[in-house]
């Protein structure tokens, strides 16, 4: 176990902006942390990073309470590097932005050069090393901010949004380096995203937030809504003005009108032309994207909202839907979950 | 009319000769406009950097304070300075009234809210990111500090820079404190004024040609520096 999270709250103000009763991260692995804008991710992040001290509750990191004195978190910070969603470099040279953090830990010339240039090979920015770093475009900046981070070879690397200000090209480059350093370095990796694909490609787990607190979700699938009561008296929400789903009675433990729902994808099941749905839950939509995960379908609907529902390949080869096509999708309530 | 033209011809003719007399006020003038900026600048940087990079109670009401003092008037300076150093002031024994010392004492309190206040702007200027990857790459305190110094550094120049400008065009604090004694604290300012007192107009045009060449040297250090600043 890296870090050890209890009871973690971070306000603002007067906003609570983190609540975590419990998290834990293992070592050696790559953790997507997804959310929507304003989740509490960069907070998370930097509370991770050390660079931020909770209001309240108790973070370990490797079995050992975090001591917020300067001194501590100084030594701790040598182990743990984030990355900023949009990097800063010194306005010097890419070769002296990398050389910062390793004459910090006192590393001889010689070793400097040859971890810059194993770190700037790395990212494919070697020819750069002589280059003035406010001349670099975002995506090489953002490799540039890497290849520092990696050269002082942490146990955890931290990164904001990695891919999210660079085209096509780096985001690829960059997962890959993601991908490498987590296999052959074993660097612990946690990366926030708005991609739920690339979490899933990327990482061997995810953690979703959702206004400060820790979801058991997979981030996709939560729609806002209000709450109210069908003609024979049963509760439903109703999503976007147009579509009603039934809810679970028990589900409705306050009255509230307002209410954020999760459709749980694994519950939701897409019907044969012949077949009766088992619920008054239908909808109907378009397929607009399918992928296969961890032996499983992930199919995109847009049904006026767009809903993902995760089949097994079974199912999927019984049904033999293709994308563009229409299809219907039968929700039970018990899929339905307010939160 | 002609006066002017004859005036000004006859002071390009002095600047242009090197009168020996104009060199002499104008050095005073530099030795003095240097070690006052190079003193304050010791201490304004610094203040100016703990100000803007600190983080304690009052730090509002001191920036305010500051830039208040920016608007100090030299005569007030002065005057001030004369209390302590006149000969019935508590520096009185020491001997500094009209001497080169007391101007750049003067010229010193005067110029270190300038320097103070532009090093907090500059700093302030300075994206909080830096701090942060500083902090993320193993800085300490001190580390990370030199970094954002570093960053702002031209514009801490650009301050100096500022302040330079405005002791060698300042005329209060060398009359009052300087005495204006010939080859000795006799400023291009104070001798542009003696010269215009006597209604002789070459000397102090000339010096006036020369003073503003200074400022516009000034002036053009100050805006490549500031330049440098928004390219960052």
């Amino acid at each position: 176990m890296i870090y050890k999270i209890s009871d973690l709250i971070k306000i603002y103000g007067s906003r609570t902006v983190l609540d975590i009763p419990v998290l834990e991260i293992e070592k050696e692995q790559i953790y997507a942390l997804l959310g929507a804008n304003g989740a509490g991710k960069t907070t998370l992040l930097n509370i991770l990073g050390l660079l931020e001290a909770p209001t309240a509750g108790q973070i370990q990191y490797r079995s050992r309470s975090v001591n917020y004195s300067e001194s501590a978190l100084q030594a701790l910070r040598k182990e743990i590097v984030l990355v900023n969603q949009h990097p800063i470099l010194f306005t010097t040279t890419v070769f002296k932005n990398l050389e910062f953090g390793l004459k910090i830990r006192k590393i001889d010339k010689k070793e400097r050069v040859r971890i810059i240039d194993e770190s700037l090979n790395l990212v494919g920015m070697r020819e750069f090393s002589n280059a003035p770093a406010q001349h670099l475009s975002g995506g090489e900046t953002q490799r540039v901010a890497i290849a520092r981070a990696l050269a002082l070879s942490p146990r955890v690397f931290l990164c904001d949004e990695p891919t999210s200000s660079v085209d096509v090209e780096n985001q690829n480059i960059i997962i890959t380096i993601l991908r490498r350093i987590n296999e052959i370095k074993k660097i612990s990796v946690l990366f926030t995203t708005h991609d739920r694909s690339q979490a899933a490609r990327l990482a061997n787990h995810t953690i979703v937030l959702n206004q400060g607190r820790l979801v058991p979700t997979m981030y996709e699938n939560i729609f806002r809504g209000f709450l109210q009561t069908d003609p024979s008296g049963q509760p439903r929400c109703v999503i976007q003005d147009k579509i009603h789903l039934s809810i679970m009675e028990d589900q409705v433990i306050e009255k509230r009108e307002a209410a954020s729902v999760f459709i749980d994808p694994e519950k939701i099941v897409p019907l044969k032309p012949s077949e009766d749905p088992s619920t008054a839950n239908v909808l109907q939509g378009r397929v607009v994207q399918m992928i296969e995960e961890n032996g499983k379908v992930r199919i995109v609907v847009d049904a006026g909202v767009w809903v993902a529902l995760l089949i097994s390949k079974k199912r999927y080869q019984k049904i033999g839907f293709m994308v563009g096509e229409t299809i219907s999708l039968s929700i039970p309530p018990e899929a339905i979950h307010l939160i | 009319m002609d006066l002017l033209i004859d005036s000004f011809l006859s002071a390009f003719l002095l600047v242009i000769s090197m009168d020996a007399e104009m060199v002499a006020i104008i050095g005073v003038s530099l030795k003095v406009s240097c070690a006052s900026t190079a003193l304050a600048s010791m201490i304004g940087v610094p203040l100016g950097f703990g100000i803007a990079f600190g983080r304690f109670a009052g730090k509002r009401m001191t920036i305010t304070l500051l830039n208040t003092m920016l608007a100090l008037p030299t005569v007030v300076i002065g005057l001030f300075v004369y209390a302590f150093i006149s000969r019935r002031g508590i520096f009185g024994p020491i001997d500094l009234l009209y001497t080169q010392h007391a101007i750049i004492i003067g010229q010193v309190i005067l110029i270190i809210p300038v320097i103070g206040a532009f090093t907090i702007a500059a700093i302030s200027r300075i994206d909080e990111r830096y701090r942060q990857t500083a902090r993320t790459l193993g800085a300490n305190r001190r580390q990370t500090a030199w970094v954002v110094f570093r960053e702002a550094r031209f514009g801490i120049v650009a301050a100096i820079v500022a302040a330079f400008g405005r002791v060698i065009s300042e005329i209060g604090i060398s009359m009052m404190l300087g005495g204006n004694i010939r080859g000795f604290t006799r400023t291009m300012t104070t001798a542009m004024a003696l010269e215009y007192d006597k209604g002789s107009f070459v000397l102090a045009v000339a010096l006036g040609i020369v003073l503003l060449g200074l400022s516009f040297g000034m002036n053009l250090l100050f805006h490549f520096f500031q330049g440098r600043v928004q390219s960052q």
